[in-house]
C-alpha cells in the first residue's frame, strides 16, 4: 500500500490542476495587487497603494459597508429560522417529518439566477403587478403597494429576504438533523424537574446543538461573505449602489474599469477577512464547549 | 417521543409550519403556473391567478428566441464533462491519500481541505487573464478545468469520509492474494464507494449546474453561454416585455435540478448537509 | 494496467478538450490565409483580366442577434450573403456577444491588437481611445480610395467625426438618429391637452395635465439608466447651451455651476412631481416602448430608431397613433432646431486586417445600406438613400423631417464622458431620481470623477 508510482499516478493529475487553478491565482492576485492598470497596458508596480487608495475609495468602501450589514442580517437570520423551523417540526409535527424535511429544502438547489428573476417578478410593479402587489391589492393594502426592488431600501431588503429563503431549508434540514439526536431521556428528566417551555430551551436543548449552530454559522457566513450571484442577478448592485457587495466591487474595478491591480487588492482584502472571521467563529465555538 | 397533545402552542406551531412550507413552495408553482399564461393574461387578470388555458407557445418562444436550446446544450457538455473528471480524479486521489501510506499525505490532505475555504472571487482576476493567454476564453475548456479544480475540496472531503468507515481487512486479503493496487481499487474500493461517488455527483452538479459567476466571466460569446448566463441575458434583452417567454426560461432552467431532486432527494439532502455537518 | 490505460485516455481526452474548445470561440480562428486556400479550380474558373485576390473569410463581432431582421447584424450578414453569391471561397462569421461584454471583449482584442475586420462598438471618448492605439482604419481614406465614401451621408460623417474630437473619420455609422419626445396622441386629447409643448414651462404644464387626468406622464425605462440620463441631458443642453456636456468635461466649466446643478434640480423636481411613472426604475427600455404603444404612459423620450417598433405591428396606437416633438427650449442656449443626434452604435475595422479582399466586400456592402434599411425597416442608416421608397410611413416621415430640418446637433448625456465617470452618472441617476441623493451631490460626484480621469 506505498507503491510510489501509483501514489503518483493517483494523486499528480488532481493536485497539479487544483494547484494550478486555486493556488498559483492566490498567490497571483496578491502579486497583482501590487500594481496599477491592467498587464499589458500602463502596468505598473506600485507597491501597498492599491491597499491605501482601498479605504479613500468611497464606493469600495461602500460595498465594505453593504456586504457586512447583508452579512450580519443575513446570517443570523438563516440560522434561527432555521433552528426555529426544526423545533416545530420536531415538537409539533408528528405525521409527515420527512415530507417536510424534503419540501422545505427544495429553494437550496435551485439556481440563484432562477429564483432572482422568479423574485424580479413576484416584486413588479409596472407594466404589470407582480405576486406581491397583486396580493396586497387583494387584501386592500394599496398605500403598500411600490415598486419593491426600484428603491434602496426596499431593494435592500428584498435581497436579504431572498437569501433567507433559499438557505433556511437547507439550515432547518442540518439542525434538525442534531435535534434528533438530543437524546430524549435528558428532555424529558429535565421536564419532570418541572423546567418550562423556554427553560428547556435555554438550559437544555441549546447546548446540545451549540456545535451544530457554530457550523451553520460558518457555513452561513462563507455564503453570505461570497454575496455575488443573488445581487448580481436581482438588482445588478442597485439602486445605485446599495446592494454592491465587494466581490461585485472587485469585479467592476477589474472588468469594466479594467483595473486589475486595484481589483486584486479588493479580492485579496476579501480573502483576508474570510480566513479572520472563520478563525474566530471556529475558536470560539471550541472554548464555549 | 415527546408528546404534546392538544397542546394550543403545538397547534399554533403546527399552522406556522403550513404556512412556511407554502411560503417555500408557491413561488416555485406559480413561476410553472405563469409560464403558461399569453402576454394578455398577464395585463388583464391578478398575477396568482390560475392560467385561462395551457399555452406552450412561451416555452417555444425561449427554446429558440431565448436560445434555451443552445445554452442548455452548453450547460450539460461543460457539466458533464467536468463531473467525469471530478469522478476520476477525486476517487484516485481521496484513495490515495486515506488509504495508502506516503510522506506527505497529510500535507498534500489539508491542502485540498483548505480549498473549501478558498472564495472564488480571489483567483477570478488571475484565472481571467491565464485563460486568456492561453487562448481558451469562451471555450467550454476555461469552465471544465475551472469546475474541476474546485469541485476536488469538496469531493475529496465527502469520500475520505466514506473511505474512512471502509474495513482495511477487505483490502489487505486481496493484496495477500496478489491483487496490484489498481485491482484492489478498481474492484474492490469503486464498488464499496458507489453511495459516495453518487452523493458527490449530485452536489457537484448542483454547483456546477448553478454556477454564475465563472461562466459570466469566461464567456462572452453568446452561442457559449450556460444556461445561467443565458437567463440572466434573455431576461436583460427581452426584460419585462414578454413574461410568459421568462418564465418559461426560469421554468426550463429549474427543471434539471427539480428533477435529479425528486428522484434522489434522500441522496441530495444527505450530500448537501455532509458537507456542512462533518465540517 | 487497467490505471495507465484510464490515465492514458484521460490525458488524451483533456488535450484534444483544450483544443476542441480553442475552435468554438470563433474569435480566436485565425483569419484563413491566402496561401493555405485552394487555388486549384478558382485559377481555371476565374476570367482572364480579372485575377483579382482570392477572396477569404471575414470575422465579424457584434451585438445584435441575427436572427432578428430589424437588428444591424442581420442587414449586414443579409447584404455579406448576396456578395457571396458573387464570388468565391467568401465566408462571413458572426459572433454575437451582450452589449455588457463588447467593451471588455474589444478591449481584450485591442490589447492582444487581434480586432476583427469588422465589430460595433460605442463612439465618443471610447473610439477615440481605440483610435489612439492605431489598430483601426481611417475609413474616410480608405474610402475615399475605394470610391465609396460619396454613399456616407455628409451629416453623419460630420456628426461621427465631432464625437472623437474631429481627429479623423475612423468608424461607420449604423444609424443616423435624432432623438426627442414621442407622445400618445390619444391619452394627449385625453388630457385636453391640443399642443405640443414649445417650451419647458409648457412642458411641464402638460406633464401636470396628464398627471390629473390619471395618465402617467412619462415612462423611461429605468433599469437600463441610460435613457433616464437622456431626459436630465436635455434639460442641461437646452438650458446650457449644445456643448454644455462637452465643456464641462473638458474643464471649460464645472458640473458644479450653478447651471448645471439646476438642470440636476429640475430632474429631480420632475420625478419628485411624479412626472416620472412610479417604478419606473424597475423596467427597461423595451417595456417603456411597449407601455407608450399600449397606452400605459402617455410621453417617451427616444431616439428615431422606436420608428422600427412603431411600425410594426406591435404598435397597439397604430399607423399615426404616435407623435413627435423636439426637446422643449430652455431660455435661448440651444434652439428650436438643435435636435440630439447620433449615429447609433458604429463599425469598426481593423487596419491589420485590412486588405483587397474586405475592400472588395466593402464597396459591395456599404453602398448597399441605406437603401436596404429604408426598404426593409423604414430607418436611416446614415448613408445615402438611391432608391427611396414611394410612400414611406407616418413614422418614418417625420423622422425625415426631423433630419432635414436639423440646424445643429448635441450629444447624449454620456458621450464625451469617460468609462468611470458615465458609469457613476448612470449608476447614481436612480438616486437622484428617489431622491436619496441630492442635485448638488450627484453633480459634484460627476465633476469629481472627471477631475480624476482628466488627469
Amino acid at each position: 500500500m506505498s507503491d510510489k508510482r501509483a501514489i503518483c499516478l493517483m494523486v499528480m493529475p488532481s493536485l497539479l490542476i487544483f494547484v494550478g487553478i486555486v493556488f498559483v491565482p492566490i498567490v497571483w492576485t496578491f502579486v497583482y495587487s501590487l500594481y496599477s492598470g491592467m498587464p499589458g497596458f500602463n502596468f505598473q508596480f506600485t507597491g501597498f497603494t492599491n491597499y491605501i487608495e482601498m479605504f479613500r475609495n468611497q464606493h469600495t468602501m461602500d460595498s465594505f459597508r453593504v456586504n457586512w450589514r447583508y452579512i450580519m442580517i443575513v446570517t443570523p437570520l438563516q440560522v434561527s429560522f432555521g433552528l426555529l423551523i426544526a423545533l416545530m417540526v420536531h415538537f409539533s409535527v408528528r405525521r409527515n417529518k420527512t415530507l417536510v424535511r424534503t419540501v422545505v429544502f427544495i429553494p437550496t438547489i435551485l439556481p440563484a439566477v432562477a429564483v432572482a428573476q422568479m423574485f424580479i417578478k413576484m416584486l413588479a410593479l409596472i407594466p404589470n403587478h407582480g405576486l406581491v402587489n397583486a396580493l396586497l391589492d387583494l387584501a386592500g393594502l394599496e398605500q403598500f403597494i411600490q415598486p419593491w426592488l426600484g428603491q434602496t431600501s426596499t431593494a435592500f431588503t428584498w435581497l436579504c429576504v431572498m437569501d433567507i429563503w433559499t438557505a433556511v431549508g437547507f439550515h432547518c434540514v442540518i439542525i434538525y438533523g442534531a435535534l434528533v439526536d438530543v437524546s430524549e431521556e435528558i428532555i424529558e428528566a429535565a421536564r419532570i424537574d418541572g423546567a418550562g417551555r423556554l427553560r428547556l430551551f435555554w438550559n437544555i436543548l441549546l447546548p446540545c446543538l451549540k456545535t451544530i449552530l457554530v457550523t451553520c454559522l460558518v457555513f452561513s457566513f462563507t455564503g453570505t461573505i461570497k454575496m455575488f450571484e443573488s445581487a448580481t442577478a436581482l438588482t445588478r448592485g442597485g439602486p445605485g449602489h446599495a446592494t454592491t457587495s465587494m466581490t461585485m466591487n472587485m469585479y467592476e474595478n477589474a472588468f469594466t474599469y479594467n483595473q486589475y491591480g486595484y481589483g486584486s487588492a479588493v479580492a485579496f482584502m476579501i480573502l483576508l477577512q474570510c480566513i479572520v472571521v472563520t478563525f474566530i467563529v471556529s475558536k470560539l465555538g471550541r472554548e464555549k464547549f | 417521543m415527546v408528546k404534546l397533545k392538544k397542546n394550543p402552542l403545538a397547534i399554533a406551531g403546527k399552522i406556522l409550519i403550513v404556512i412556511f412550507v407554502l411560503v417555500q413552495v408557491y413561488p416555485i408553482f406559480w413561476i410553472f403556473m405563469s409560464a403558461f399564461k399569453t402576454t394578455e393574461e398577464f395585463s388583464l387578470s391578478a398575477s396568482y391567478a390560475l392560467p385561462q388555458s395551457i399555452h406552450w407557445q412561451n416555452f417555444i418562444d425561449a427554446w429558440t428566441r431565448g436560445r434555451m436550446n443552445i445554452y442548455f446544450k452548453n450547460s450539460a457538455i461543460v457539466t458533464v464533462v467536468s463531473l467525469v473528471f471530478i469522478v476520476l480524479f477525486s476517487t484516485t486521489s481521496a484513495f490515495a491519500l486515506t488509504k495508502m501510506r506516503w510522506k506527505l499525505r497529510g500535507k498534500v490532505m489539508s491542502l485540498f481541505l483548505s480549498g473549501i475555504m478558498v472564495p472564488t472571487a480571489v483567483v477570478l482576476i488571475p484565472l481571467y487573464t491565464i485563460y486568456k493567454g492561453m487562448g481558451i476564453l469562451n471555450t467550454y475548456s476555461s469552465l471544465v478545468l475551472t469546475y474541476i479544480a474546485f469541485g476536488l475540496s469538496l469531493s475529496i472531503f465527502l469520500l475520505r469520509g466514506y473511505l474512512t468507515a471502509m474495513p482495511d481487512d477487505m483490502m489487505e486479503a486481496a493484496v495477500i492474494d496478489g491483487a496490484n493496487i489498481y485491482q484492489v481499487f478498481t474492484y474492490i474500493v469503486l464498488p464499496l464507494l458507489k453511495t459516495g461517488i453518487v452523493t458527490m455527483l449530485v452536489i457537484q452538479f448542483y454547483f456546477r449546474w448553478n454556477d454564475l459567476m465563472f461562466s459570466m466571466t469566461f464567456i462572452s460569446d453568446n452561442t457559449m453561454r450556460t444556461v445561467q448566463t443565458g437567463l440572466l441575458f434573455f431576461s436583460d434583452q427581452y426584460g419585462n416585455r414578454n413574461w410568459g417567454a421568462i418564465f418559461a426560461c426560469i421554468a426550463i432552467s429549474v427543471t434539471p435540478t427539480l428533477a435529479i431532486y425528486v428522484a434522489l432527494n434522500k441522496l441530495v439532502i444527505e450530500g448537501m448537509t455532509a458537507g456542512a455537518v462533518k465540517g | 494496467m487497467k490505471k495507465k490505460i484510464i490515465s492514458s485516455i484521460l490525458v488524451i481526452m483533456l488535450i484534444t478538450l483544450a483544443f476542441a474548445g480553442c475552435g468554438t470561440g470563433s474569435s480566436d480562428a485565425p483569419p484563413a490565409s491566402n496561401a493555405s486556400q485552394p487555388a486549384g479550380d478558382s485559377a481555371a474558373a476565374e476570367p482572364a483580366g480579372e485575377a483579382r485576390f482570392q477572396s477569404r473569410t471575414i470575422n465579424f463581432l457584434s451585438i445584435w442577434d441575427d436572427t432578428d431582421p430589424t437588428q444591424d447584424s442581420y442587414m449586414i450578414l443579409d447584404i455579406s450573403r448576396q456578395y457571396g453569391e458573387t464570388v468565391d471561397n467568401f465566408e462571413i462569421l458572426h459572433e454575437f456577444v451582450g452589449i455588457e461584454n463588447i467593451d471588455q471583449r474589444i478591449s481584450i482584442l485591442a490589447a492582444s491588437n487581434d480586432l476583427p475586420e469588422i465589430a460595433t462598438y460605442e463612439s465618443g471618448s471610447r473610439l477615440k481611445a481605440l483610435i489612439e492605439t492605431g489598430q483601426i482604419l481611417n475609413v474616410e481614406e480608405t474610402w475615399k480610395e475605394l470610391g465609396i465614401y460619396e454613399y456616407l451621408d455628409d451629416g453623419a460623417a460630420s456628426l461621427l467625426k465631432n464625437l472623437v474630437d474631429n481627429v479623423g473619420l475612423y468608424a461607420a455609422p449604423l444609424g443616423l438618429n435624432m432623438e426627442g419626445f414621442w407622445y400618445h396622441k390619444e391619452l394627449f386629447a385625453q388630457a385636453g391637452i391640443t399642443d405640443t409643448p414649445k417650451t419647458w414651462d409648457e412642458f411641464m404644464d402638460v406633464c401636470q395635465k396628464l398627471k390629473d387626468a390619471g395618465i402617467a406622464p412619462i415612462a423611461q425605462g429605468g433599469k437600463d439608466q441610460w435613457p433616464v440620463t437622456r431626459v436630465l441631458n436635455a434639460y442641461a443642453v437646452r438650458s446650457i447651451g449644445n456643448d454644455a456636456i462637452t465643456d464641462a468635461m473638458l474643464g471649460k466649466a464645472s458640473f458644479t455651476d450653478p447651471e448645471y446643478v439646476a438642470a440636476a434640480q429640475m430632474f429631480a423636481d420632475m420625478a419628485a412631481n411624479e412626472y416620472f411613472i412610479v417604478g419606473m426604475t424597475t423596467i427597461d427600455h423595451g417595456t417603456s416602448i411597449a407601455m407608450l404603444m399600449n397606452g400605459q404612459s402617455a410621453m417617451l423620450y427616444n431616439g428615431s430608431w422606436v420608428t422600427g417598433n412603431l411600425n410594426s405591428d406591435e404598435n397597439a396606437a397604430g399607423p399615426e397613433g404616435i407623435g413627435f416633438f423636439n426637446v422643449p427650449t430652455a431660455g435661448g442656449a440651444s434652439g428650436p432646431n438643435d435636435y440630439s443626434m447620433n449615429c447609433g452604435n458604429i463599425l469598426v475595422f481593423s487596419a491589420d486586417k485590412y486588405d483587397e479582399a474586405v475592400a472588395d466586400w466593402m464597396k459591395y456592402v456599404f453602398p448597399r445600406i441605406g437603401d436596404h434599411a429604408m426598404n426593409n425597416n423604414g430607418t436611416f442608416k446614415g448613408y445615402k438613400i438611391n432608391d427611396m421608397p414611394e410612400e414611406t410611413s407616418y413614422y418614418t416621415q417625420i423622422v425625415a423631417n426631423a433630419l432635414s430640418g436639423a440646424e445643429n446637433a448635441f450629444l447624449w448625456f454620456e458621450a464625451k464622458m469617460d468609462n468611470e465617470t458615465s458609469a457613476l452618472a448612470q449608476n447614481n441617476i436612480t438616486l437622484l431620481y428617489s431622491g436619496e441623493m441630492s442635485p448638488e451631490a450627484y453633480m459634484a460626484m460627476l465633476q469629481e470623477s472627471a477631475e480624476k480621469n482628466r488627469a
